[in-house]
């Protein structure tokens, strides 16, 4: 492949670093702009009270939640819409129903995987909200801050996401570390 | 829709596309990271904070923003529980190879599982409202 300007940017994959300093400019941009931290996991809870509305449940009334359609709702449709545009330029937009792409080295029914990337999704939501935050919270915007709790969650984070992947692979494919 | 909503949308399309420009957004390259085949993870995550450190160290010289507030720096911190959920988190993120931000890419990639991790965030969000009800 040729390397444009165009293919660089919009084809290739971009190299590690240039990539980590695309992302790491979001956090001082954010407050450049909108004075807020980086965050994407509280915006579910948006997401989750525009669909089911749960009146009973106190934690969706709280002040976070008093504006559904607030900025966490448009940055979420946001990366949807960036993860979309990169594909499409890329070339490499299509309807994957095919796990390869997820359980490539995972052997599992079809079927199955799909009640995993459900079960796995859960752990993610329960699991952020009762930290307080995900990857782009603490692990970028926390760490980035030298903030303790930050440091302390994202060794979390990474020691039982490799216990996570470890135990997978051992279940699914009988190979230990 | 007013501008600043606008912005954020505008912000959303660029933090979705670097995600999948730079790979993130692709199971292989967590679970990669997860069993120590490919560290590409580790030096995108390492670059971006050491990005996001130095942007703000430049604007906490003048610690204002754009409209001229002086900067409200967002602190989370540590409670009883927080290293319970964190380990949680870390199950899911080994299992999906996804993180609430990159989901959102794989959506826009047209992954159809993305589809069933989104609705388990959903769910997990929704369960954690649940159980604080019950604790109450």
């Amino acid at each position: 492949m040729e390397h444009t300007i165009f293919n660089v940017i919009f084809v290739e994959r971009w190299q590690w670093w240039a990539g980590g300093i695309a992302l790491g400019l979001t956090v001082p941009l954010f407050y450049l702009f909108f004075n807020t931290a980086l965050g994407v996991s509280t915006g579910y809870g948006n997401l989750v009270k525009i669909a089911l509305h749960p009146k009973k449940l106190r934690w969706f009334n709280s002040e976070k939640f008093s504006d559904v359609w607030n900025w966490r709702f448009f940055f979420m449709a946001g990366i949807i819409t960036g993860g979309f545009l990169s594909s499409i330029l890329s070339g490499e937009f299509s309807l994957k129903f095919f796990m390869d792409e997820f359980t490539g080295f995972i052997q599992m029914p079809f079927t199955v995987s799909f009640f995993y990337m459900f079960f796995g999704g859960l752990l993610l939501g329960l699991g952020s909200r009762i930290a307080g935050g995900c990857t782009s919270g603490h692990s970028i915007h926390g760490i980035s801050q030298l903030h303790f709790p930050s440091i302390i969650i994202t060794i979390f984070f990474i020691l039982f996401g490799a216990a996570g992947a470890n135990i997978v692979r051992l279940i699914f494919t009988g190979r230990g570390i | 829709m007013n501008l600043q909503k606008a912005a954020f949308l505008l912000m959303g399309v660029y933090f979705g596309f670097v995600l999948c420009r730079t790979g993130v957004s692709d199971f292989r390259l967590i679970y990669g990271f997860f069993t120590g085949i490919n560290f590409t993870l580790a030096g995108v995550m390492g670059v971006a904070i050491a990005t996001a450190f130095a942007g703000m160290r430049i604007l906490k010289v003048k610690n204002k923003t754009l409209q001229g507030e002086p900067l409200k720096i967002d602190y989370k911190g540590l409670h009883r529980l927080s290293l319970l959920g964190a380990a949680i988190f870390g199950l899911g993120w080994g299992m999906t190879g996804s993180c609430p931000g990159t989901v959102l890419v794989q959506l826009g990639e047209g992954k159809i599982p993305a589809l069933f991790t989104f609705a388990g965030l959903g769910t997990g969000t929704w369960l954690y409202a649940f159980l604080l009800e019950k604790r109450k």
